[in-house]
């Protein structure tokens, strides 16, 4: 890499439980990647840390650095493991068991032993207050001052850092939510507030309270966390903005992101599912299972005729997201539109038990960063899957990550002995294959939940595989789902921080708006859209983002008047020009005569006779970045050669199998066993299987099926 | 699997794209629905038929309605057979012509055929918000023969080879008080259907009929097995229990449901004899209802994992006297049997928790209340605001009893305050838990909730089906009983108690205050962790008098933490005088 040009590189970086990925690419699309440690206590410094040493390296400095795109897991980890801030909710009086009741329905028809999440509020600090307004947005009963001031007593006492405000109908008017946030403002200036109408304008109130109050729960720490990164970025140098990726695979300039953090919820994973999307299409493929195991969960997502899958039914917290979207009820709602991902408490950090019925258990718990795996040699005594497969030898016994990490195999075997080859009478390697087989089980769900639950055939997909240990056990899980095909990009194990460079930055406006299709004021809608262009105007300045760039869309969601769920469709001509882009009666009519076939090719059925209801207006802008695709500059560490026993199992027993760097693969077809040892990952290749290298240097593995 | 040629992979392609196609059938009416019991607190069901009748798939909806779905498809089969055209919709609600569970439950089925072959059927059932007859919202409680209770549809052709029946669309029409609300559900039923069909056309293009009609056998052997499995680990014996319904609606009142079990083998006997005679209210449960009620009891303390098909009905015998409040004979009403539905289950479970005590809880809300405030607006057209109110259950063997979770007899969800008043005139003043109503127990019960509902409109009818006033849910292995029903009128200094069930003529400005039964006791509440009755006082679900008096423990009114020394020194106290 020749030494930097003003500001034309790109950074991304990938923040896991264990690990920290980074990845900087020219404008050519050449990168460099680099894996480090997580620091948990404050993650920005592994990043700061990180990026400083891959300057240094390649002789370049901070202000190189164009922009810098992050992914986190760090909102999803706070819910799953109850670390978010002590949050209060102001809620309308009558209604503060909201939150708690839910929806009612729950997942599981046939169990007795349910019990939902306990909400993110605890009843104590759901406070309400005097006010009432009407379906309509009118006052019933004007918002009581004292009662808000008694809430905000309350907080005080309880020592709430995020306060969630939500009122019923307040989509329909929002003047009591906003007296009392200037209120809550005022008195409590350093708690983080997060209002209803500002987080989703939507009708229901469960789902509101939900979203709105998830928000807050993540506010206080996404947005320490994003000024610390930037902090920690500049002192070393790097002043670029900081854009993050939001759940719904596109990117959000850090301050949006620190207004809603509700959007990047599922921000990590979703970098991996952009990529692929990216990878696949250069790879002509239309179906595609990702799968990406990284230190402390695995994650499946599909791609289906070319489209990656949304959703707006999400919920977090949920553990597993498994067969239908009517399994409701898990985690905690969420209306705001995410990736479809499935994820499984299943890592190279999970820890191996034996339960007191004498099964051999793998995770969800996982040893994290620190102390990680027992042959990181950091402390940690539970044995983890990482350990099994170092006692396997699927693992270089030395090191990981350049050097980054030494392993020790006399740790890794003396966990696996003592956690589950002693409690079950059998040999370390039986043992250690046995975790192996039912950490694969467990990933195999998650798999199966995007695919099989959704009467989707595995056969029909190619799966792609990433993350730290994915490649470890793609080829084996491939195997038991009778996919055939694995392919294992170039740098795997940072995968997901290469697919943050390739997202485009994406802007989303809503704007509720009910009224009567037949009785549709053009100059109301028109001020509406009006109002949403120069809301979207303001933020892309606030990101100095030039709008003659973006590509922008206008839409409306409808439905038939009595109906739940709207449909969306596009309302033509937006061309920047207010003037211009004015809709009249004939152009409205249109957008209905849209919304009828939309319903027809959606549900099978249309009435055209039927009143129908415009309810959001929408704007959006995104901005294809174009950038030539990425490719890995060879990695000189990690190079291997050579050869070392495998135990495949109880049947294969142990093979020597050659070990070798991703350049010793070619064209033409290597049968396995293989091992394949690079920077950041290990590939298996096992016996049964074959591997191959394309042009673009992705692995092919070809599988024999029985 | 093997004996079949379906292999394990291509077994449970099949087993799960069938669930993800009654699911998205499913979907298909929560989006597209118009009435609120349907498309927010999701009364419907759909499931596929394979083409004897056999449900091999239902979606995640409600346990109760799958056993009508034979029922109906067999008076299809009954009627039809040979007159079956691709194209064809049928329609029924009738349980004595049809086999259908109560009237405003209107099932549409799709056979599906496959190169001119009737393979299967799509069917779904939706709970209409009206269907005409004595009440708004037609679940009445007041009936006295089933003529009463709104339009009865024999098993009809809504479509003939892809021909509308306008004939009979007419006479729904007429005969419902909202129908653009039934007539638009209606379509999303049969577009369910449709979907339905087109995903089991993809399944079939991909594995051939033969190959899903083998499995289908074997997902019902399948699911038998497990079932047998499960029953033979249970001890072996005769468990009987009676469960009480209030029935203040009617002389005959209160019912009795009583249940015998024998567990013999890998074999279940359920013996109903002793139930109450049908009554003349329209509390009767019809037999496919009564059926289901006892199937899900027993699936619900077997393995979660086993299919969702029939099989697993086969080890298990029913035997339901005729002309019985569990089944009941022409013309007996049965508008609001939903509850004789659910103390069957209860019943079952009680009977149970004698067998397996460590896998069942105390008594729960009992089901889902009905709330129905119904009239007309200015311009005389109807409106009817169905509202099903459920969320308690029992303390558990292994916990409390959750808030917020309904009787596994109807999986419901709750209608959004927003979209009620939205959609109708009026305004619920409140809904939630309500302080000190949870049965005391080691674990506690679920506390019982609240709707509080405020009528808009002009005069209107408000009709209630609720219960558990006389016959609050109980408590098991030492737990208290949960909090008894009320049924408030115009709450302050004339307020009026209402009836358990009842219809009565409201104004403009009345309220109605319905407080639901809680969740029964688990355990003795003096072996309750006083850590966990502070939390509960600092929720404010449970009061510092409360927590002394049923659970023995002391909570500091300033500091809110427990007095231990003052705690023992209670429980001492009130273990002394129970001896």
């Amino acid at each position: 890499m020749t030494p930097s040009v003003n500001r034309t590189y790109r950074l991304g970086s990938d923040i896991g439980g264990t690990f920290t990925d980074l990845v900087l690419i020219s404008p050519d699309g050449r990168y460099t990647t680099r894996k480090v440690s997580s620091t948990v206590d404050d993650y920005s410094r592994g990043i700061a840390e990180g990026a400083v040493a891959m300057l240094q390296e390649l002789q370049m400095t901070g202000d190189s650095i164009r922009e810098v795109v992050h992914g986190t897991t760090i909102a999803t980890n706070a819910i799953l493991e109850n670390k978010g801030a002590k949050t209060a909710l102001i809620t309308t009086k009558g209604f503060r068991d909201v939150l708690e009741l839910r929806r009612l329905r729950v997942p599981e028809l046939f169990s007795l032993n349910y019990t939902p999440p306990p909400p993110l509020v605890e009843r104590r600090l759901r406070l309400e207050v005097d006010e009432r307004l009407a379906a309509d947005g009118s006052v019933i009963t004007e918002l009581d001052i004292a009662s808000v001031n008694r809430a905000i007593e309350r907080i005080k006492q309880g020592g709430a850092e995020a306060v969630a405000v939500c009122l019923l109908h307040s989509y329909r008017n929002g003047e009591h939510e906003e007296r009392i946030a200037e209120l809550v403002k005022e008195a409590l200036p350093e708690v983080y507030l997060s209002v209803s109408i500002k987080v989703l304008p939507e009708i229901r109130e469960y789902e509101r309270t939900s979203t709105t109050v998830v928000n807050a729960y993540i506010g206080p720490l996404v947005n320490r966390y994003i000024r610390a990164l930037g902090t920690r970025l500049k002192d070393v140098g790097i002043g670029a903005p900081i854009r993050i990726m939001q759940s719904n695979g596109g990117v959000m300039s850090a301050a949006a992101a620190a207004e809603t953090p509700a959007q990047i919820i599922e921000s990590g994973p979703a970098a991996g599912v952009v990529g692929a999307h990216r990878l696949a299409g250069r790879l002509g493929l239309q179906n595609v299972i990702t799968f990406d195991m990284g230190g402390t969960t695995a994650k499946a997502s599909i791609i289906e005729d070319g489209g990656r899958s949304l959703t707006t039914e999400y919920e977090v917290g949920a553990g597993i997201s498994l067969s239908s979207r009517l399994v409701k009820g898990r985690g905690h709602a969420l209306k705001l539109p995410v990736i479809d991902i499935s994820e499984v408490g299943a890592g190279g950090g999970s820890i191996v038990s034996v339960d007191r019925g004498g099964a051999l258990k793998v995770g969800p718990e996982s040893a994290g960063a620190t102390p990680g795996p027992a042959c990181y040699g950091a402390g940690g005594t539970d044995a983890t899957i990482t350990d099994a497969n170092v006692t396997l030898g699927y693992i270089n016994p030395g090191e990981l990550a350049g050097g980054a990490v030494l392993l020790h195999a006399d740790l890794a075997r003396q966990a696996i002995r003592t956690s589950a080859a002693e409690p079950l009478g059998m040999s370390e390697e039986e043992a250690a294959s046995g975790v192996f087989a039912i950490a694969n089980v467990t990933m195999i769900r998650a798999i199966k939940a995007v695919s099989t639950y959704r009467g989707r055939d595995p056969r029909d997909f190619t799966m792609l595989a990433f993350g730290g240990s994915g490649p470890v056990h793609a080829a084996e899980i491939a195997r038991s789902l009778s996919i055939r095909q694995v392919i294992i990009p170039p740098a795997p194990g940072v995968f997901s921080a290469v697919g943050l460079l390739e997202a485009d930055p994406e802007y989303h406006f809503v704007q509720t708006f009910i009224s009567a299709a037949h009785s549709i004021d053009p100059a109301a809608i028109n001020r509406a859209y009006r109002g949403l262009r120069k809301r979207a105007s303001q933020a892309l300045e606030a990101d100095a983002i030039i709008p003659d760039d973006a590509e922008w869309v206008r839409q409306a969601d409808l439905r038939y008047s009595g109906q739940a769920y709207e449909l969306t469709v596009d309302v033509p001509g937006v061309t920047g020009d207010d003037e211009h882009d004015d809709l009249d009666d004939r152009a409205l009519a249109e957008v209905v005569s849209r919304f009828h076939h939309e319903h027809e090719r959606t549900y099978g059925h249309m009435s055209e006779t039927d009143a129908v209801d415009f309810i959001n207006l929408r704007y959006s802008a995104r901005f294809a970045t174009n950038s030539p695709p990425p490719h890995a500059v060879a990695n000189i560490k990690g190079k291997s050669s050579g050869e070392r026993r495998v135990y495949f199992g109880p049947e294969t027993g142990h093979i020597t199998t050659p070990i070798m760097a991703r350049s010793g693969l070619s064209e033409s077809p290597l049968a396995g066993p293989l091992i394949i040892e690079e920077y950041d990952a290990t590939t298996v290749v096992p016996p049964g299987t074959s591997a191959r290298l394309d042009a673009a240097a992705n692995i092919i593995i070809d599988i024999e099926l029985d | 699997m093997t004996a079949r040629n379906i292999d394990p992979v291509t077994f449970e392609v099949i087993q799960n794209g069938l669930d993800s196609l009654v699911d998205e059938m499913a979907i298909t009416i929560m989006r597209t629905a118009y009435s609120g019991i349907v498309k927010d607190a999701l009364d419907y069901s759909t499931a596929l038929c394979d083409r004897n009748g056999r449900v091999i798939a239902q979606g995640l909806t409600i346990i109760m309605h799958l056993g009508s779905f034979p029922s109906i498809v067999n008076s299809i089969i009954r009627q039809y057979e040979g007159r079956i055209y691709p194209g064809d919709v049928f329609i029924a609600n009738d349980p004595y012509e049809s086999g259908g569970i109560h009237l405003p439950d209107v099932f549409i089925i799709k056979p599906i055929f496959v190169n001119g072959e009737l393979e299967a059927y799509a069917g779904t059932v939706a709970h209409q918000a009206d269907i005409g007859g004595l009440v708004s919202g037609s679940n009445a409680t007041e009936s006295v023969e089933i003529y009463q209770e709104g339009l009865r549809i024999p098993t009809l052709k809504l479509y003939e080879r892809g021909e509308a029946n306008k004939t009979l669309f007419a006479m729904i029409k007429i005969n419902v008080r909202v129908p653009e609300m039934v007539l638009g559900d209606m379509r999303s039923q049969i577009a369910a259907n449709a979907i339905g069909e087109r995903s089991y056309l993809e399944l079939s293009r991909r594995y051939g009929a033969e190959l899903i009609r083998n499995f289908s056998d074997e997902l019902l052997d399948y699911s038998e097995r497990l079932a047998r499995q499960e029953i033979s680990e249970l001890p072996d014996g005769e468990y009987e229990w009676e469960s009480y319904i209030d029935a203040d609606n009617t002389p005959e009142g209160p019912v009795k449901i009583c249940v015998k079990l024998t567990i013999k083998g890998d074999e279940i006997d359920v013996d109903m004899t002793g139930s109450t005679p049908q009554v003349r209210a329209g509390i009767n449960s019809p037999l496919p209802f009564t059926e289901a009620a006892i199937y899900g009891a027993i699936r619900l303390i077997m393995d979660p994992g086993i299919p969702n098909a029939a099989g697993y009905q086969r080890p298990i015998h029913i035997h339901v006297p005729e002309a019985t409040v569990v089944n009941p004979v022409h013309p007996a009403p049965c508008a609001a049997r939903g509850i004789t539905g659910f103390r069957t289950m209860d019943a079952v479970m009680g009977a149970l928790a004698q067998a397996v005590p460590d896998r069942v809880p105390a008594d729960g809300e009992g089901g889902n209340t009905n709330i129905t405030v119904g009239g007309y607006h200015e311009d005389h057209t109807a409106f009817a605001f169905v509202d099903l109110f459920a969320g308690g259950r029992g303390g558990r063997p292994t916990g409390d009893g959750p808030d917020g979770v309904p009787h596994p007899a109807a999986n419901i969800a709750c209608t959004p305050v927003e979209i009620a008043e939205a959609d109708h005139p009026i305004l619920i003043e409140a809904y939630g838990l309500i302080q000190d109503t949870g049965g005391p127990g080691k674990f506690r019960g679920s506390l019982g909730h609240v709707r509080q509902i405020r009528n808009l409109a002009g005069r209107a009818t408000l009709q209630i089906r609720s219960d558990k006033r006389k016959f609050p849910p109980y408590g098991l292995h030492g737990g208290g009983p949960g909090s008894r029903s009320q049924n408030i009128l115009n709450p302050g200094p004339d307020e009026v108690l209402l009836r358990t069930m009842v219809q009565v003529e409201i104004e403009c400005g009345d309220v109605l205050r319905h407080e639901m039964s809680s969740g029964g006791g688990w355990g003795d509440p003096l072996e309750r962790d006083p850590a966990l009755v502070a939390r509960d006082v600092l929720d404010e679900k449970v009061s510092i008098p409360h927590a002394a008096g049923a659970y023995g423990v002391v909570v500091n009114p300033d500091t809110l933490e427990v007095d231990e020394a003052e705690t023992v020194a209670l429980r001492n106290e009130i273990r002394s005088q129970r001896d």
